[in-house]
């Protein structure tokens, strides 16, 4: 009889344990903040030249063009005479950043090439993205 | 009385209900906005040009890799397909050793014709200098 009413009060108090779910969702959390980057995408994928001596790259300034020379910015399309106030203000925002070019591979010289020429006039280190 | 204030105080326990909710809202902020990069770049910037006032030195032989507006190839003048541009460039390089290379392209040629000339080039550790002819 003793033993009956122990098991009901041991059911009344059962609840689930969540530390090892909460563990979990920590490290998770956590994970995701660090790993975190908040760079504006240019919301287009041109297809990129293939290159062999390519090196990693971990740009904070992402540009692309695409294979109509239209240049991509933060999901926006601008041209290259309209761009350099508008990659002034994403340096300024994040003043050590580095940029990448992603430009298409029939995408024009002089669009790619002026782009950089912009870049390295505001200081930026700028690589040309490639497969 | 006294037996069973001692009992809830036992059973007291800090309720994780309204943290977990805020934990798992920022869990889920940060998944969606998670942007995973995975870019590789090729180097195509120039050095600045050396200052006018440098002693005058004997240039150095100079060999030019021309892309024009059509994308075609030519290696010192002579029309060359652009697969075997760094092959031409290295037999010229025989002939006028630490030659530099310059590579003239139009600015309507295709970027890919340029990245792919270029890290021939870099992948044969031979230095090149990229100059853009605008069509004025």
């Amino acid at each position: 009889m003793a033993r009956r009413s122990r098991t009901i009060i041991e059911e009344e108090d059962a609840e689930l344990n969540m530390t090892p779910m909460l563990d979990v969702v920590f490290i998770l959390l956590i994970f995701f903040i660090v790993t975190s980057v908040f760079v504006k995408t240019p919301g287009i994928d041109p297809f990129k030249p293939e290159a062999d001596t390519a090196a990693e790259w971990q740009p904070g300034i992402l540009i692309a063009v695409n294979s109509q020379n239209e240049i991509w910015i933060d999901k926006r399309p601008y041209d290259l005479a309209d761009v350099r106030p508008i990659i002034t203000a994403m340096r300024d925002e994040n003043p050590k950043a580095e940029a990448i070019i992603i430009a298409d591979k029939d995408a024009e010289v002089g669009i790619s090439m002026g782009l950089q020429d912009l870049m390295q006039d505001l200081n930026i280190s700028t690589r040309v993205s490639t497969k | 009385m006294r037996r069973r204030r001692n009992k809830t105080s036992d059973e007291a326990e800090v309720d994780m209900t309204p943290m977990l909710d805020i934990v798992f809202i920022m869990l889920i902020f940060f998944i969606v906005t998670a942007t995973f990069l995975d870019e590789r770049g090729i180097d195509l910037t120039q050095p600045p040009p050396p200052p006018d006032d440098l002693p005058d030195t004997v240039p150095k032989p100079a060999i030019t890799v021309y892309v024009d507006n059509q994308s075609v190839c030519a290696v010192d003048g002579n029309q060359t397909e652009c697969d075997r541009v760094s092959l031409a460039v290295e037999r010229l390089l025989a002939d006028k050793p630490g030659a530099n290379i310059i590579l003239r392209v139009n600015e309507s040629a295709r970027h890919g014709l340029l990245v792919t000339l270029k890290d021939e080039f870099d992948g044969k550790g031979l230095g090149s200098k990229i100059e853009i002819v605008r069509n004025s």
